[in-house]
Parts: C-alpha cells; structure tokens; sequence
C-alpha cells in the first residue's frame, strides 16, 4: 500500500492545497501564538481566534485551552486565504472576501475530507507496529482534547462557520505539531512530511477563507480556539500517539464537516 | 637431662609460656575480667572489651594500663566492660580489677596486650548519596573514605553491593580501589544498570578493607555500611509507564524493558515491534521483557508495548542502530584561499536520525580550533567547512565522528596550498580585432596571491579537432585573467572555453566555463585556385576552369575571381567573375596566351594561379582502359622525361542532361600513375580521362583512358529479332547497345534457346532449368547476328538473348519462334498409313472371297429347332417350384434393363433368362445357388413403352422385373471373378446393353480397354446366331440353342424369350417411346453394331 520511507508517490493528489492557503509552515506548537504563524498570515493559527460581539461569555476552556484575541485576517488581494493580519477592533469594511469563497472554501474541505484516510494510514505506517494492526486502542482519541463538533446541518450557518473556524484553527495547531514531531522522527519519510505540509497548508487557507466569512457576513472577528496539548517534551511514543489520535479524530470530523459544511457553502 | 643442658632450656621455655598463659586467660574463679578484645579503627586508638565470667552483680571496674613505652600506669574506673585506650608501640599490660557494688575488689586480673593481638577493623563506610540518572540507567554512589585518620598512601579495598527488588535481590558485587591520602577524599563510582532503574528499587551498600601492611595484628573488613536504596516508579503512588524512554542502543544489544502501572491493573502483554515477549515479574506492580541481540530498527525506532487490562496502553520507543563507521575518503580544498571544504562519506548509516543521528566535529590541531559540521543526513557525501587561518598553509584536521552509540575519528593533514580547486571562471569574454589571433578575459572569484594559476583554454573550430592552450599565470585576489590566443585561421568560427587550476601543485581543475564564441577576421586567400583550361572545338575561344580554394585556403568568402590573359606581359583580355561561377570563357582567336586566375575575398586577393593556352600537337593518341580500384580508377601512363612540369589528367562528369563538369588533377613529372577518386564517381559509369603532359611549351595529350570504378551488369539486353526461319534453322540479328545502357565494358552476348511456347505462367527460360536448353556464347563484339541450326520443324523456340560485362549479365530479351514445316515428311507420314490401310483391306477381302464358305459355317450355322433346345430345359430348373413357365407365354413386359448373369461355376450349368426386378436382384436366389458364383451383368435398357403391357403390371414377379436376364453361356468356363471385381462389372454392364458376343474375358477387363472399345462397346448390339435368312422376322422370340460342351456354340442366343420385341431397338429409336419392331431383325442389328 504505501511506503513510509523513499520518494513521494506522484498520484496527483499532493500538491497545492488551492488558492487560499497560506504560506509558511503551520502551527507551532499548540496552546502559544506562533509568531511565525502571525507572521505569515493565518499560518500556524493556534494564535488565531476570532472575536464576535454577539458571542456570550465562555466557561474557562478545559486543558491546554488558551483563549487568544482576535488576529482578523484580512486578504490584501481578493484571493481567499491570501490574508494579512488586521489590528482593529472589528471587521474591515469592503473587498473583505473574494467572490468565490464559498467556492473555495467547499473545495478546501473536500480535499482535506478527500486526502485525510490516505494521511492517516500513511502516518500509522510510518510510526511503526504495532500502530498499523492495534490502531483501535493505539489511536483511540478519547484521551485526549478535540474541539466539540456538535453542528449538523439544521444548525444556523453562523453556529456552524464558527464551529468550523475553532476546528480548523485546531487541527491547524496539531498537524504543525505532528509535522514537527515527524520532521525529527522520520526526517526520510518525505511522503507523509509531504502531506502533512500540504494538508496543514490547506487548513490554513481554509481558516483564512473561514475568517472571511465569519466577518463578512456576521461581523465575527473573535472566535475563542482551544488547543490540545503540546506534544513538546513528551516521550517520542506519547508524540507518535498523540499524532495518531489527533489524526484519526481529524479522519472523522472531517468527515463530518465535510457534510454539515457544504450544504452551507453550496452556490444558493 | 642434667647432662643435656639444651633439654633445660627447652623446659624453662615451656614453664614461662605457661605462667604467660595463666595471667592472661581466665583462670575461671568468679567475677574474673575474661576475653580481652582490642580493635582499633584508626590506628591510633583501641577499643578493648571483655566478659565477666560471674553473674554476681559487680560494680565498677578499675582498669590500669601501662605501655613499655610510657613507664607510667594510666588507671580509670568503669561502668563498662569497654574502654578506649591507645594503641602501644609494641605491648600494653592492662589490670582490671573488678569490684562488688559496695566496692570491694573481688577479682583481679591482669593482661598483657602485644601489637599482634590486636585487631585492626576500619569503621563502616558512610554512603554520602546514591543517585541514579534514569535516562542511562546509572547509579552514582559517593561516600567519603576517611582517609584522614590513616597513615598516608594506604591501599583501601572498597566492596559495593547492589541489590534489587523488594526481595533484595542480588544483582552484582564490585570491589573499588583507591589509595589513602591522608584527607578525607569523597569517593564516587558508577554502575550502569542493565534495567531501567524506573523499574524497580535498586539497594547499594559498602564496606572497605585497608590494607595496612605495617599493622601486625587481625586485619578485616569494616561492617556494611547502611543500605542506601534507590526507589523504582513502582513505589511511587501514581507511577507508571514504560522504561526506559526513547533510549538509543547498539545493534546486538541485550535490553530489559519493564512496564510499571498502577496499584489494581494487571499487565496482558508486552510487545516489541509486532513481537509478544514473556513478561519478567519484578514487583506487584512492574514487569519486564528482555529482548536480546537487538537488530536495528526502523527510522522512527522500534515500539514497545505494554498493554494493560481494561484496554490501558502504555508504550516507550527504542531506538537500536550502529556507532558511527569511520569517515572514509577525507579530503579537504579550497576553492578560495578562504575557506577549507572537507568532505567524506559516512560509511555505513547508523540507522539513527534526527537528534540521535551522527554529529560531526572538525578539530584542527595546529590551531586548536574546532567547527562543528552542519551536514545533511540525506546527502551521501559530506560536507563541512573550516576558515582558512591567516599565514597557516598546513592543517591537521582531526574529523571527530559521535552519536549516543559512540564515537570515532578520521585525521587528515594537509598543505592548503596543494589543494586548490578553484570555482568556475566566470565572464568569459573574446575579443579580437586580427585574423589569426584573440584576447580571453575571464573572473575567478578567490584569493590566489600566493600561487600561480594554470588555465587551460578549450578552442575548437567545429572542423578540426579540439585543441587545449595551456597558459600560466600568477593569482590575484579575485581577479580578472586575460590571455592571447595566436595562431588561428582566419575567418573561422571557435568556440573557447576556461578551467583553471594551482600550477605548482596541481591539485583539480575547476569545472569548465560557459562557452564563448567568436569568429576570425578574414585573411587574403592564400593560394591561387587551382586553375585548367580547354579550347573550344572551334578553337577560338578557351573556356578556363578554376577549382574552389578550401576554407583554410580561403581565408575568407570568396567573391569573384580575376581572370585575365596575356601575351608577352601584354594583357588581352580581363574578366571578374562573380562567385559561385568557377569557369568562364575567353575570345583569343587562334592566339595563346598564359591565363592567370586571382580568387579575391573581402580581405584581399590570393597570388595568381598561371597556364599557359598553348596545346602541343599530338600523335598515335591510344585510348587505354582504366581498372577500378578501391572506390576510384587506377591510371597509369609511361614516363615521359621531357614532360618537365608534370601531368595533368582531365575527365569530365556528367549528370543528366546538363554539359559535363570538367574537372582535373595534377601530378608531378615523377609520378606515372596515379588512383583518380572523386566523390562524384558512379559504379556503373563510363569515365574517359585524358592524360596530358606538361612542357615548358605547352601542354600536350598523351593518352585517353577510359574506365568504371565499377562495372555493373548491362541495364538491358541488345535489341533482337529473327532474320530468317528455315524447318532446321533461325537466324537471329541484334543491334549495338549504348554506352550507358552497358555499365560497364561489354565482353559479349549470351543466346539461349529450347522448346517453348509463348506463355506467361511458364517460369522464364533461363529458370527453368530444362534441360534441353541450349547457350551459345558470342564473345566477337562485333559480330551482330547468328544462325541458329539443327533445329526441328515445326517447332516452338524461345530465344533469350543478354549481353554481359565483368559486371554480370542484362536482364534477357526473349522471343519465340516457330520453325516451318518439313513437307516432305509429311507427306511420307501420310502415305504409308495408307498404302498399308489399302494393301490390308485387299488382302482381307481376297481372302474372305476365298474361304467364303468356312465363314458361313462358322459365324452364321443354320438355327436348330428350339423345341429341341437344351436352352430350353434349363428354364425348368429355374423355374422349378412354384414358378410356372409362364417365360414362355409371351406375356407382353416392360422391361428396362437387362441382366446378364454369367455363371463361373466349373461345372457346366444352364439356367434360364426371366425377367427380374432390381429389388429381386439383392434376393438370395430360392433355389439355393450360390449366388457368389454368379456375375450378374445388367445393361441398362431403356424399352419401348407399350401400352399394353401397362395396363397389365403385375402379371409376375418376374416379368414386372424392369431387366432381362441373360446367361452367358461362355462365361461358365471362365475362371470365377473377385467379388469386388464384380461390382465394378456390375459399374460397367449396367451402362447399356451387354452384347452376347462380348467374352467374360472383355467384361472383366473393360477398364482398361481404349476409348475407342469401350466406344464399340457403347454400341455393341444382340448379335446374330445365324443365318440372317434363316430368321423370320415375325417372330419375336428368339431360339437358340446352347451346346455347353462346344465352345464355338458358346455364343448364346436372346434369352429374353418372354418378350416380343427386340431388345435393341435401332439406334433412330433408341429413345422413342413407341415399338419400332416387335422382332428381331438381323438388318437392325446391323444398324446397331455395324463394326461387329
């Protein structure tokens, strides 16, 4: 099936993650602003949280949660997910969104939903057994944090958007974590570095064309995002653990997404 | 004994030891001190204890001690049996007295202790700490050895013991050593554990044993210090996990790998990698695996396992590679002069990556500077670099090699200045302003002050081959180079290219520069054209020729060329001709005069090429052949000594229909042959060269040769046709062929004839191999026809006629001919059939007229009377039984065939005819004759309808039979047939009527006779019996008699007796429906068989 270690497969799946996505490698480590991620863009949004004034105060977020105000991305250009990090109070006026956000954004996630399994697998595979053959306990994400995702599709388009927004802003943050822990631990495995590079690129132009959205057409530009643990100083085991249950959660939320999201986001 | 004084001695002796021995042992009254002890821990101080044998209660005890060397009793009194004295030189005499509670003495006791009783027994060592470093699995141990109460430089043993697990378990014991200093020294040792010390408590204690050789007395080891303990994760409350973490081991290694959990939790397996290991209990809540000889593991290591009840896992990964191999292949250079770039491959890969991956260090001892070598784990070579150092030219670089496994190391020393690869020479640019040389300029990037550069230039014209121009110079510091480069063509387009290297030590060259082109400037032409010249047929013009000077020669695009003539320096005539025409023409007249050519480019013109017009006359000029040799014609001529200026041979190519191009080439007056090549040249064309000499006079034509680099066969054969036919002859007449039909120098005709007629599909003569073929080879060329004899009259000929050359044969021209008749035989043939035809019909007929009489006797007797038949009484026993002979009633019947069953049996038998059906015919007969012996020959027959006898069908199952039955009487005698052979009689017989007269002998033969007997035999009719008067025709039976013992009376009558017709009907009738005759009629069977 796949090979962990040598040359990345050329099955035309890899590549661009589409306008939109930001430049730069994602995340730093969850639970800080990456000033890398500020720096470029929404990369490496585990800074990113947008602020709405009609939200309601939150309770305290559970571990590794860390509220983080408002990094309002603007798009200097029409592209989506081409954003610039705005320091105001609210949403930028006009030329917030290009036309085809909604266009982009849907096809963001069908290709995040679309190259999850594939970067799941990939990932089992390269950390060894007994992680392929005993995933089900290995990877079973309940130990850990992962946004709530209690959307479907009769839940208000805001409620869902901001769902959105606080899922990819995480999953943003753990894929850089994953890519990192991977860079260290399997420097030869360029394919699933590959994917996890790609991937996380593509989830940071998703935030970018989130952002839009969310402020465009409901003024939110504060979304409280909670971060999972940082897997920095763990065991390499707990790392490697940790980055298959992120990723198999992430192979079903996406999923889910996927589903709830695009109904939203198809042409009316 | 009083006469033996040494026996006194001896005894004396024994008396004193004794006394010695009551004072110092217990003499066992009660209350007395017994069992003096003294130990000293420090040498300086003893501690001396004793026993009271007495169980009565006793107060203090007075001890007084006195040391030979300190005259003066020291005397204390004690509640304890132990007191603390000082260690004596060489002996101590101690009193105790021991005394009652009221403090009477009721017993004394002295002793006297020497240096060797005493005891020396260190104190127990005090462990300072124990502490372990989880990571390495290694406990420090410290304590302090106390040496400051000991004499300097004292040997002391320390003994280390460490236990494990809650059952203190005995896991190694060491002895340390180290030597007193008289200070107290804390001491430490480290003992690496073969288990994670996470795992379980691991327990260390200590006891030494100085070893102190002036010290005459006991020496032993000191008590066991306290247990200092190290805790596991399993006594921690909450501990758990698996050890050790992220640990990175060698390949082959032995590892203990242990899972700790919680107080309620059971472990369900450990897994290494995908393997299940059996589990190590350690305590109530640790377990362990021990896998041995490692392999290596994947790049992100191997896993381990340990999955616990209620679905809990916990795992550790271990990373298990190699020590780093040793670099291979060092070498370090500069490029610069400003930084030293080492490089080496890193031999077999460690299998460990990122942090636990292989670091490098480079460490220069001359300087003592070290770099540490950022190198890419992926790359196969690599690479690190170390700053040149001001006026230091030679490095000793020590590479050190580490990673958690180990570490190793590669030097080099090396003078920098030998080790010069330059970069690239960058901006290369030519320049140049002359035609035969140019100006390279290129950059270098580097400080080369201290060396010389040797660079190396690449020129090369695309014509010649590559040349290399080394040229020297000094270096500079990032400088610019310049060099001349000389000697070129002019007008020619190189191409140069740069790389350099140190020329005092040569080291490497750079790599090439980018390449850069440049074109000459254009030189006069070098030479004259190489010039001919030919008169017009007329002579009065002279047409010159000049070849095209080669690139090197040209120096330059040719333009036009300057032809010009002149008489006596006098100029008669000038012409430019304009490129690319290379001959033009010149009105002289009848004069001479010297042609001179100049060929002129944009640079200047070349010296004139001379010739003078002037043709010396010539006599006996042969044409000679040329041979082919190689891919060009050898020519060759006699030395003429007065041709002093050389010979020129002149030939022409032709292409198509345009004029010829003249073309030429000179030899010296030495020369007298010569091998003409031209790329021109064709096989299979005819070359004509004219060979002429030259004079100081003129020039004069000695010979032609004409010639083919190679022959080919003729394109075609020589047309051909027939002159002349006779009945035995055919004269053949062909015409000449032209030269270039001939590819070659015809050698002669080659005629081939034999039978045949004109006919596509038949293979070609010359192919088909017949044998009757005849060739006739006519190798006189000039002989153009030939006669043809001894031929046959009447008879198709096919002629093939091709010529041939040294290069084969023409393809074949043929004809067909047909040779007259021969009258005369003819008619010869046709006469003496017919003479002899005539000659025999006469002598038949006089010899019929002759014996007229024998003949009526034999062929037609008189008829008997059939009422005395025998032909008759045979039908009886055919028709015996229940048959009647109703044969004889002339019933009208139809029959439609007749049967002629020819019996073979030996014996003579007579049966009757009747009329059988075909279905009667597959019957066995009822009478029981072998019907095997039979052969049944049936005719068909077609008989006249008659309506009569359709009215009326089934009369009888023999006259409803559509055949007639015949016997052939004869047959009886003849030899009895193969069955198979009568079925193809049967084939025969059944095709029409089957005549009496016809021998059995005939019928099983009938195959193989000739169309014209089977045709006589198709009317082959009834033959007569008789007399043809004696028949009356009225009648339509037909009588016969059958003598079966007379051979000439075999010949059986019409047994077709039923019928009243005759059973051939004449041949006008034979399909009509109607009776022409109801009999027999001798003159139809006449008509029907009129050669019988």
């Amino acid at each position: 099936m796949w090979e962990c270690h040598g040359a990345p497969r050329g099955d035309g799946r890899r590549g661009s993650p589409g306008r939109g996505a930001g430049e730069g490698r994602g995340g730093g480590e969850a639970g800080r602003p990456s000033p890398r991620g500020v720096g470029a863009g929404l990369g490496g949004i585990p800074a990113g949280s947008l602020k709405s004034p009609l939200s309601h105060p939150r309770p305290p977020p559970p571990t590794g949660v860390v509220p983080f105000v408002a990094l309002l991305l603007l798009q200097r250009r029409p592209v989506a997910g081409r954003a610039l990090l705005v320091n105001g109070p609210g949403c930028p006026g006009n030329s917030l969104c290009r036309a085809n956000v909604h266009e982009q954004t849907r096809k963001q996630v069908a290709l995040l939903n679309a190259t999850a399994q594939d970067l799941f697998s990939l990932y089992l595979k390269c950390q060894g057994e007994p992680f392929s053959s005993e995933s089900e306990k290995l990877c079973n994400p309940g130990g850990i944090f992962f946004p709530a995702f209690h959307v479907n599709r009769t839940s208000e388009k805001k409620e869902v958007m901001v769902a959105m927004y606080k899922l990819f802003a995480f999953l943003n943050a753990s894929l850089g974590n994953i890519t990192r822990d991977q860079e260290e631990l399997n420097p030869t495995a360029k394919e699933l570095l590959d994917r996890l590079h790609n991937t996380t690129k593509t989830t940071r132009g998703l935030i970018s064309n989130l952002t839009c959205l969310l402020c465009k057409n409901y003024n939110v530009f504060q979304v409280d995002v909670s971060y999972g643990e940082s897997s920095k100083g763990k065991s390499t085991f707990k790392k490697k653990q940790q980055g298959c249950q992120v990723l198999r959660k992430y192979v079903q939320v996406i999923a889910q997404a996927a589903r709830i999201l695009l109904p939203h986001l198809s042409p009316a | 004994m009083r006469k033996n004084p040494s026996l006194r001695c001896l005894l004396a002796l024994a008396i004193l030891c004794l006394t010695s021995l009551v004072h110092s042992q217990e003499i066992g009254s009660p209350g007395d001190p017994q069992n003096l002890k003294c130990v000293t821990h420090n040498l300086r101080r003893m501690v001396c204890t004793w026993d009271v044998s007495s169980r009565r209660r006793h107060g203090q005890t007075d001890f007084c001690y006195t040391t030979n060397d300190h005259p003066l009793t020291e005397c204390f009194k004690t509640k304890e049996k132990r007191v603390e004295i000082p260690v004596p030189e060489s002996s101590t005499t101690i009193k105790i007295t021991t005394n009652s509670i009221s403090g009477t003495p009721f017993a004394t006791r002295e002793f006297e202790i020497r240096k060797k009783d005493i005891s020396f027994i260190p104190l127990a060592p005090h462990i300072l700490s124990l502490t372990p470093d989880f990571p390495t699995s290694t406990l420090t141990l410290k304590w302090s050895d106390n040496g400051s109460i000991f004499p300097y430089g004292l040997d002391a043993f320390w003994q280390i013991e460490i236990l494990r697990k809650e059952t203190m378990e005995k896991v190694t014991e060491v002895t340390y050593y180290s030597k007193l200093t008289h200070e107290d020294i804390i001491l430490s040792w480290n003992w690496t554990s073969d288990m994670p010390l996470e795992c379980t408590s691991h327990y260390v204690k200590i006891r030494c044993f100085i070893n102190i050789t002036q010290f005459v007395g006991h020496k032993d080891w000191s008590d066991w210090s306290p247990v200092e303990v190290s805790p596991g994760k399993d006594t921690e409350p909450h501990g758990s996990g698996v050890f050790p973490q992220d640990t990175v081991v060698a390949v082959g290694s032995d590892v203990t790998i242990c899972c700790v959990h919680e107080e309620g939790q059971q472990i369900k397996r450990m897994t290494y990698g995908p393997e299940v290991y059996p589990l190590i209990r350690l305590s109530s809540r640790s377990s362990a695996i021990r896998v041995l000889n490692a392999s290596a593991s994947d790049t992100s290591g191997t896993n381990v396992v340990c999955s616990l009840s209620e679905d809990g896992m916990d795992g550790t990964v271990l990373f298990v590679g190699y020590a780093p191999d040793i670099p291979q292949n060092l070498s370090c250079e500069t490029s610069n002069f400003e930084l030293i770039k080492c490089t080496w491959k890193p031999g077999r890969p460690s299998g460990l990556y990122g942090k636990r991956g292989t670091k490098y260090s480079l460490f220069e001892r001359i300087s003592g500077k070290n770099v540490s070598c950022e190198v890419n784990e992926m790359n196969k070579e690599r690479v690190c670099g170390f700053p040149v150092l001001g006026d230091q030219k030679t490095y000793n670089f020590l590479l050190g090699v580490s990673n958690p496994i180990g570490q190793t190391e590669a030097s080099l020393l090396v003078d920098i200045s030998q080790r010069v690869h330059p970069k690239t020479p960058e901006k290369l640019t030519v320049s140049g302003n002359s035609s035969t040389s140019v100006h390279l300029r290129w950059f270098i990037n580097g400080s080369f002050a201290e060396i010389r550069l040797l660079c190396q230039i690449e020129i090369s014209n695309g014509h010649s081959e590559q040349k290399l121009h080394n040229v020297s110079m000094p270096g500079g510091k990032s400088s610019t180079y310049t060099a001349q480069l000389n000697t070129l063509h002019p007008y020619t387009k190189y191409w140069f290219r740069v790389r350099c290297s140190a020329a005092d030590h040569f080291w490497r060259w750079s790599d090439w520069s980018r390449i850069e082109e440049h074109t000459t400037l254009e030189a006069p032409p070098a030479r004259g054209p190489d010039i001919w010249r030919e008169r017009s047929p007329s002579g009065k013009s002279l047409k010159i020729f000049w070849k095209p000077l080669s690139l090197s020669e040209a120096n330059g695009k040719i333009v036009s060329h300057e032809v010009s003539c002149y008489l006596l320096e006098k100029p008669l005539e000038y012409k430019e001709v304009t490129e690319p025409s290379n001959s033009t023409e010149i009105k002289l007249g009848r004069n001479d005069c010297v042609v001179s050519v100049v060929a002129k480019n944009h640079a200047g013109s070349s010296p004139p090429s001379r010739i003078t017009t002037v043709e010396l006359p010539s006599d006996n000029v042969k044409t000679d052949r040329a041979v082919a040799m190689g891919n060009g014609i050898y020519i060759s001529w006699n030395s003429y000594p007065n041709m002093t200026c050389g010979y020129i041979v002149k030939w022409c190519h032709s292409s198509g229909s345009e004029p010829c191009s003249v073309d030429w080439q000179k030899f010296p007056s030495n020369t007298t042959d010569a091998v003409i090549k031209s790329a021109l040249f064709r096989p299979g064309v005819r070359y004509n060269f004219s060979l002429y000499g030259c004079k100081s006079s003129g020039y004069q034509l000695l010979k032609n040769i004409t010639g083919y680099t190679k022959e080919l066969p003729p394109k075609r054969a020589p047309n051909f046709t027939v002159e002349e036919t006779s009945s035995d002859s055919i004269l053949v007449k062909w015409e000449d062929m032209p030269i270039e039909d001939c590819q070659g120098f015809l050698e002669g005709y080659r005629l081939s004839f034999a039978k045949g007629e004109k006919d596509a599909l038949k293979p070609r003569l010359l192919e088909s191999g017949n044998p009757e073929l005849k060739v006739k080879n006519i190798t006189d060329l000039t002989k153009k026809s030939l006669k043809i004899l001894d031929l046959q009259g009447k008879t198709s000929y096919q002629l093939d006629l091709q010529a041939y050359t040294a290069g084969g044969l023409s393809p074949p021209n043929s004809l067909y001919v047909v040779t007259k008749e021969d009258s005369v035989g003819l008619i010869i043939a046709i006469l003496i059939p017919v003479a002899v035809v005539v000659l025999l019909g006469v002598v038949a007929s006089i010899f019929c007229y002759r014996k007229r009489e024998w003949i009526k006797e034999t062929f037609y007797p008189e008829i008997p009377n059939p009422e005395n038949s025998k032909a008759l009484q045979f039908q009886k026993n055919i028709c015996e039984g229940n048959k009647t002979l109703k044969t004889l009633e002339m019933n009208p019947c139809t029959p439609n065939s007749v049967e002629v069953v020819e019996t073979r049996s030996a014996a003579p038998k007579i049966e009757d005819t009747e009329m059988m059906s075909p279905a009667a015919d597959t019957v066995v007969p009822e009478d029981g004759s072998d019907s095997e012996t039979e052969n049944h020959v049936v005719v068909s027959y077609c008989p006249p309808i008659i309506e009569e006898e359709i009215s009326n069908p089934p009369m009888d199952e023999s006259v409803g039979s559509s055949q007639v039955v015949y016997i052939d009487i004869q047959s009886m005698y003849q030899p009895q047939i193969k069955p198979e052979e009568e079925s193809e009689i049967d084939l025969v017989t059944t095709a029409g009527y089957k005549p009496q007269m016809q021998l059995p002998i005939s019928a099983l033969k009938i195959e193989s006779r000739s169309p014209a007997e089977e045709e006589s035999d198709k009317t082959a009719g009834y033959r007569p019996q008789a007399n043809t008067n004696a028949w009356n025709m009225d009648t339509p039976d037909s009588p016969g008699s059958v003598e079966s013992n007379n051979e000439n009376a075999s010949f059986g009558s019409p047994c077709s007796i039923n019928s009243r017709q005759f059973l051939l009907p004449p041949k006008d009738d034979e399909d009509s429906p109607k009776p022409s005759n109801i009999g027999w009629s001798f003159t139809h069977f006449f008509q029907n068989k009129p050669n019988d």
